[in-house]
């Protein structure tokens, strides 16, 4: 049956409306999360507040069980879902550059807009950068093309690399997350910081 | 109860049942042997070579030609724009990216059908779109569109429309050159309108 658009289900379009809404939801429950406030954003570089981790991989615990079981009632075919294919030297160094990004800026870029929607100044000036950064990047591209397409290695899978069905891989990542969610509670007790 | 416990008594056994099952029973895109009969049957892998002449005089962006015979007959002859994927080497991770896309239409040509038609069934059985071959091959290239035989005085005037046509995508595409003479299959006459798939679009995404 699924994906919806791939298989000609749903139309572009319809897509379109449908990722319009899904995104509305979303940048309410980033905001309801409290992920407008670059505070408790930064708070994950501290340890006085790992909401950000814990959101992130319960969002993808979450995803990840729905498409494994959704494939298990055939609801969804997973080899027609976009993988975003995986570019290491250019992971590498854009990881770096939203990460550096992340902890001057204090909003990372869907969170920005979060904020620029509540009014935060911040959050505005955030976004202006970003666009700065997009058009710099596009219109310098055939500068960085080559370290951009370095090393490509198609859409690979951890569990493929370890040799281990998905399932598995799903119910490691399960334990590890949650693991690291205790570690995380652990360090919000260990510095805490009363106001922000 | 703390939300951390709640969540792990709430994943943990989802994670057990997702572990323990077997893994996708999904049916994936790989065609049955009756699936594949059938497309094979109705020939919709088929470009007709006026198709082509026509893409390739409008130096169509669109259209890849993709050569599936070996490196020594592509170096002595090949079609314009052509690049060379020999058969023996289709599945080689290097040209992936050039026959799993959804950008533009590859056409296969070897100097029959048969080899290309090979390179369209290993490639439609692993899922890829937009590949099709060139109908009648190479022999045909030479025998119709870059050396048109004039059709006889009672012949439609579609006939003579064609003729014309080839006649000038031959002048427009060198016609007159070597001929390919070692033939893999039968040359097939049937001008098919050019076929256009619907391309799946994979919806890009991203934080």
């Amino acid at each position: 049956m699924g994906p919806l658009a791939p298989n000609g289900i749903i139309s572009e379009n319809t897509n379109f409306l449908l990722a319009f809404f899904i995104g509305i939801a979303f940048g309410w429950v980033l905001e309801s999360s409290g992920f407008s406030s670059s505070r408790k954003l930064a708070g994950i570089f501290y340890g006085y507040d790992t909401v950000v981790l814990k959101v992130f991989f319960t969002g993808a615990i979450t995803v990840m069980l729905g498409l494994l079981f959704m494939s298990l009632f055939g609801w969804i075919d997973l080899d027609l879902v976009y993988v975003n294919p995986t570019y290491v030297t250019s992971a590498i160094v854009g990881g770096m550059i939203m990460g550096a990004g992340f902890i001057m800026g204090g909003f990372c870029p869907g969170t920005s807009f979060c904020g620029a929607a509540i009014g935060k100044i911040d959050g505005m000036v955030f976004i202006v950068g970003l666009f700065i950064g997009i058009y710099g990047f596009a219109f310098t591209y055939p500068w960085w093309e080559k370290l951009y397409m370095a090393k490509y290695l198609g859409e690979p899978k951890i569990s493929k690399v370890l040799g281990m069905s998905d399932g598995l891989f799903a119910l490691l990542l399960i334990l590890v997350a949650l693991g690291m969610f205790a570690v995380a509670e652990w360090a919000e007790r260990k510095f805490p910081r009363e106001e922000y | 109860m703390k939300p951390l416990k709640l969540l792990a008594l709430f994943i943990i056994p989802l994670g057990i049942i997702i572990a323990a099952v077997p893994a996708d029973k999904t049916k994936h895109f790989r065609l049955t042997a009756d699936e594949l009969l059938q497309e094979a049957g109705a020939g919709v892998q088929f470009v007709s070579p006026d198709a082509v002449a026509d893409m390739l005089v409008k130096k169509d962006p669109s259209l890849q030609l993709i050569d599936v015979r070996t490196p020594e007959e592509f170096d002595a002859y090949s079609l314009p724009g052509a690049i060379n994927v020999p058969l023996s080497n289709l599945l080689s991770d290097q040209f992936t990216d050039i026959l799993n896309q959804d950008a533009k239409m590859n056409v296969f040509y070897s100097n029959g059908s048969v080899t290309a038609n090979q390179a369209w069934m290993i490639t439609r059985q692993l899922g890829y779109q937009n590949n099709y071959v060139l109908q009648g091959g190479l022999n045909y290239w030479f025998g119709n569109i870059l050396s048109p035989q004039a059709p006889a005085q009672t012949s439609s005037d579609e006939e003579f429309a064609k003729y014309d046509f080839r006649k000038s995508a031959a002048a427009a595409l060198g016609g007159g050159s070597v001929v390919a003479t070692e033939g893999s299959g039968p040359a097939v006459k049937a001008a098919k309108p050019p076929v256009t798939a619907k391309a799946k679009k994979k919806p890009s995404g991203g934080c």
